[in-house]
């Protein structure tokens, strides 16, 4: 009996937390499905219409929302390979080798992830015109790797140490050499890490505002500050913002729910066992 | 190609070097831009050596941003972990209600924090904000969430909260599913009660994993600038200016480049050395954890 | 030679064989990268001739725009300044809240990404002294570069002082180079819910006394009539710059007051006089009694949202946050918003602060005498009279456009509109004294005010912000 008191408190405070996690969601949903007449006149009952969606997906309000939402793909993903191609062999190096330097270099990219961007805006905005990586794809992918690289490296690092180097060294015994163990028998082991690192350094980088902000003006400019063009002006367009932060949550929801048994463990840093 | 064993560390991480120092260049800029004393006031700046740091850490207002900046990140980071692994060792009961909730448990994360904060601020507002008019029927349809220091500052670190809560509960819920199951059958052998249960094994065991979600967000947080931008601008008065507010008022408001660059360097500085000694303490609890389970 | 000028050469010489050469240039020349050629004459000198609208026929000008109804205006009518010269405009628009960031990198970076771009009156103050802003009056006086038609004489004349400065801190508005031309402004005056007046038997408040207690009266009385959760007067309060500038720094200069006192060069902060202190005070008070719930985080959306959502029974900021809730369909408020000049000082003065959308040129555009065509298109009484018709360019910065009756005909249906703005235009100047330090300043100056707002005394929080402000200003 007092088991199962316990139970439906243990129910009622999880239901509790996830009304504070998802009413802010439902209250986007809801302002995004509003006539702009009734967005301050009226809480849940209302016309609801989906004109906001037209006018953000229909370029209406002369903001290019599609063209953002096609750069903040190419940019996030085009960061998210390149933190992969450079970011898989050095974690590899660092797990399977002890050399000199391993650890600095380790905790130095780590602490990329937690330079406050202010420090180096100033300095990338002057250095990106001289180079004429302003506004261009390129610049935006480099800058990301600030945000991808460190988490790439560290949590790939570790699912390569938990991975027994016995095995690798029986493919070498079968006659493969150095580079198709790592190939055909490391990269194919880890590759749950590999898509749950993807999703989450994807995230990281659809969501940054910084960067896109200062480093980018019209041809490359990425969904998040795009989406609050919509607060400018005459009146300020929260449904609008809302239909543009709902449609952009779309890409990372679609690749979380694919791949979410991986996210668990990638989220943990891969620190934890499977 | 043959590379000898010895070089061969060092080749696969080239490319990840090369990157890093791609990334390294404008952060030497910007150390080299606090030498000067260069300000939109002064184009043709001269070298002033460490004067701007030595104004920073001798201003009061340094000192209390810095206050704020500790405030907010303890904060933060110290309500995320305990409701994050609440929340995740209720998911872990695994009732039914619990599977469904922990698939959607990940959405607030895919907010852009910087509208989300915008979004909170909307509900907020006394006047036409959704909470109060839904906490209206309990007499509370008048708070004034963000009208006091200690209000802006509660309310910023709600959002934070909000927004950040779900990563520390998804990777202590990877934690506790992974937890080897030896050592609490044992327990149950002996006949240990639940509560003994939980904070000789669980609690230990489980540390590493929420360890390594507070170095994140402490580190995270340290360095907030778009929820309190959103929010509170760092208002009413001085009570949330936390350290990137003050930087970016000084550096890009203001246009006083260096002295603003010296700011963040001077937070980069204290967030280095504060991962530094976090991550020498995750690897303590870490070997702790080892004894533990065995 | 001093000791600074010997170290830096050292440093730099040591740098420059240690560091890639982007490095150096980056800073050796200070990164605004400064390059431009200093002591030379005016761009403007170069264009001779009979004055042709066609003359940088196929150049194109790239905008940075700021996102305002006054900029929607403009992107629809772009076509016939295209037809009209052969030259091509490209924009990039930012809502407000990035757009100057965006606008002061730019300029700070030293690059011309960005030919022309909108601006306030107080930016020139920041982005003049550094050389950012293009002189437009050896322009303005080019009868070659500039057609006859465009009539500087027909601006307000106020406006275009306006933008005009000496660089030096302090000096009057008015003199010194031309660094912006005004586009489309706004006078800070009260707008009100006429159904709640009527209903509650009131009258525009005359004087501050009158409007503070106002403000108390509808926040205790309205929402017992029937309008829920309205209280007194929506004014800003967020820890900006911009909660100064408009109904505060209106009622101050109304009161006499200045923000500094400027003696043979030097700057000395007034915001602590005993009279500024007072006035201080009672701000504070009619905000606390009649003001907006969390008054603190209250910008120009917050302020305006509530006066359009029926929540706030007054508003004392530009005329135009109100015009923009009171045409027809933008809010439950329309066609319920009538116009007033709001309280009068104690000897009856007006003095109206105002902010001033401008366009400027970047001193480092390759483009000027291009640009310099859609500059006077674009405040030209073609385009400008087309913009307040067709679009929401109000308020109008001609005279002639201001007397024209289409336009009048337009804004009638506003209640007061017309009459308030005639009533304060001419006694609408920028308030402030200009210098460079304007927004750490003002800044400053709205959190000293949020705190008076939360009990400290007035007295002690601008003391200490004279105090602040002594040492940077100057």
């Amino acid at each position: 009996m007092r088991k199962r008191l316990w139970g439906w408190l243990a129910d009622a405070a999880l239901l509790l937390y996830f009304v504070f996690a998802l009413f802010p969601v439902a209250w986007m949903l809801i302002l995004s499905l509003k006539p702009a007449d009734q967005l301050f006149s009226t809480y849940f009952s209302f016309t609801p219409t989906l004109d906001a969606y037209r006018t953000v997906l229909g370029d209406d309000e002369g903001i290019p929302f599609v063209r953002f939402f096609v750069n903040s793909l190419v940019v996030s993903l085009g960061a998210v390979a390149l933190s992969l191609v450079v970011g898989l062999p050095a974690a590899y190096a660092s797990a399977r080798w002890r050399f000199k330097g391993s650890e600095h270099l380790m905790f130095t990219l780590l602490s990329f992830r937690f330079a406050p961007e202010l420090t180096v805006i100033i300095p990338l905005f002057v250095l990106y015109q001289k180079l004429g990586l302003f506004d261009t794809y390129a610049g935006m992918v480099w800058v990301l790797q600030l945000v991808t690289l460190p988490l790439v490296v560290w949590i790939m690092r570790s699912y390569f140490a938990d991975l027994t180097p016995e095995l690798e060294q029986a493919a070498l015994l079968d006659g493969y050499t150095r580079r198709q163990a790592f190939f055909k028998v490391a990269l194919p082991l880890v590759r749950p890490g590999i898509a749950a690192v993807s999703l989450l350094a994807f995230i990281f980088a659809w969501n940054n505002f910084v960067f896109p902000l200062i480093l980018t003006s019209h041809e490359a400019q990425t969904v998040t500050v795009g989406a609050l063009s919509f607060l400018g002006g005459d009146r300020p367009k929260y449904h609008l913002t809302a239909a543009a932060a709902l449609i952009s949550v779309v890409p990372p929801l679609l690749l979380a729910l694919t791949i979410q048994r991986y996210l668990v463990r990638g989220l943990s840093f891969g620190a934890v066992k499977s | 190609m043959r590379a000898r064993p010895a070089l061969r560390p060092y080749l696969l991480i080239l490319p990840a070097l090369l990157l890093t120092c791609g990334i390294l260049y404008p952060f030497g800029l910007g150390l080299y831009y606090t030498l000067f004393d260069f300000s939109a006031a002064k184009p043709r700046p001269d070298l002033v050596r460490l004067h701007n740091y030595e104004t920073v850490l001798t201003q009061d207002a340094f000192w209390h941003s810095a206050w704020v900046t500790v405030l907010y990140a303890v904060g933060a980071a110290g309500v995320e972990t305990v409701l994050g692994v609440a929340v995740a060792l209720l998911l872990h009961r695994s009732s039914l209600a619990g599977r469904v909730l922990e698939k959607i448990l990940i959405l607030p994360l895919m907010i852009a924090p910087v509208i989300a904060a915008i979004m909170w601020k909307l509900m907020l507002q006394p006047s036409v904000g959704v909470i109060n008019h839904l906490l209206e029927p309990f007499g509370l349809g008048g708070v004034q969430w963000t009208d006091t220091p200690a209000g802006a500052l509660l309310s910023s670190i709600a959002v934070d909260v909000w927004v950040y809560t779900p990563f520390v509960a998804i990777l202590a819920l990877a934690g506790l599913r992974s937890l080897p199951l030896s050592p609490f059958e044992a327990a149950q052998v002996d006949g240990a009660g639940p509560w003994y249960t939980f904070r000789r094994l669980t609690l230990p065991m489980l540390w590493p994993y929420v360890m390594v979600a507070v170095i994140f967000r402490f580190m995270d947080s340290l360095k907030v600038f778009d929820i309190i931008y959103a929010l509170t601008e760092g208002g009413p008065g001085d009570s949330t200016v936390v350290l990137q507010i003050r930087a970016y008022l000084e550096a890009i408001r203001f246009q006083r480049y260096s002295f603003g660059i010296s700011y963040t360097i001077v937070l980069w500085a204290v967030v280095y050395l504060a991962a530094m000694v976090l991550v020498r303490h995750l690897g303590r609890i870490q070997r702790k954890a080892a004894e533990v389970s065995a | 030679m001093d000791r600074h000028v010997h170290d830096r050469r050292r440093f730099l010489a040591l740098t420059g064989a240690l560091a890639a050469a982007p490095l150096l240039s980056a800073c050796g020349t200070g990164f605004g990268g400064d390059d431009r050629d200093e002591g030379g004459g005016s761009a403007a000198d170069d264009v001779t001739g009979a004055f042709d609208w066609k003359r940088e026929k196929g150049a194109t000008v790239k905008a940075l725009l700021n996102k305002h109804p006054y900029t929607d205006a403009l992107i629809a009518d772009l076509k016939s300044f295209t037809e009209k010269t052969g030259i091509e405009v490209t924009y990039d628009v930012f809502p407000e809240d990035n757009y100057f960031d965006k606008l002061t990198v730019d300029l700070a970076g030293g690059r011309a990404s960005y030919d022309v771009f909108m601006l306030g009156a107080y930016m020139v103050w920041q982005y003049g002294p550094p050389g950012w802003l293009e002189d437009l009056g050896p322009w303005m006086r080019n009868s070659s570069a500039t057609a006859a038609e465009w009539d500087r004489e027909d601006f307000f004349p106020n406006l275009l002082r306006a933008d005009q400065w000496s660089l030096k801190a302090g000096a009057p508005l008015g003199r010194g180079g031309q660094y912006a031309l005004p586009w489309g402004w706004e006078t800070n005056v009260v707008a009100y819910n006429t159904e709640v007046f009527r209903r509650l038997g009131l009258k525009p408040a005359e004087s501050f006394e009158e409007l503070r207690e106002l403000a108390g009266v509808i926040k205790r009385k309205a929402p017992g009539a029937g309008f829920d959760g309205m209280y007194g007067i929506a004014v800003r309060g967020s820890r900006s710059w911009a909660t100064i500038h408009p109904g505060f720094m209106t009622m101050y200069a109304r009161n006499g007051l200045r923000d500094f006192t400027v003696e043979g060069g030097k700057l000395t902060p007034a915001m602590n006089s005993p009279e500024a202190v007072a006035f201080t005070e009672d701000w504070a008070d009619m905000v606390r009694r009649g003001g907006p719930p969390s008054w603190t985080s209250y910008t120009w959306y917050q302020c305006s949202g509530d006066l359009g959502a029926r929540k706030a029974g007054m508003l004392f900021d530009a005329d135009t946050a109100a015009y923009f809730q009171a045409v027809k369909g933008a809010s439950p408020a329309s066609g319920k918003i009538a116009f007033h000049p709001g309280p009068k000082g104690p000897d009856g003065s007006l003095a109206t602060n105002m902010w001033i959308w401008s366009l400027g040129m970047n001193a480092r555009s390759k483009r000027k005498s291009a640009a310099w065509l859609f500059l006077q298109w674009a405040t030209g009484k073609e385009h400008l009279r087309r913009a307040a018709l067709d679009g929401d360019h109000i308020d109008p910065v001609r005279r002639s456009i201001g007397r024209d009756g289409a336009y009048r005909d337009k804004m009638r249906h506003l209640p007061g509109f017309i009459e308030t703005f005639e009533t304060v235009v001419d006694q609408t100047k920028i308030q402030f004294t200009p210098q460079a330090q304007f927004f750490d300043a003002t800044t400053s100056w709205a959190a000293a005010l949020q705190e008076v707002y939360g009990g400290k005394s007035a007295k002690s929080v601008l003391d200490g912000l004279a105090d602040d402000l002594s040492s940077k200003v100057g």
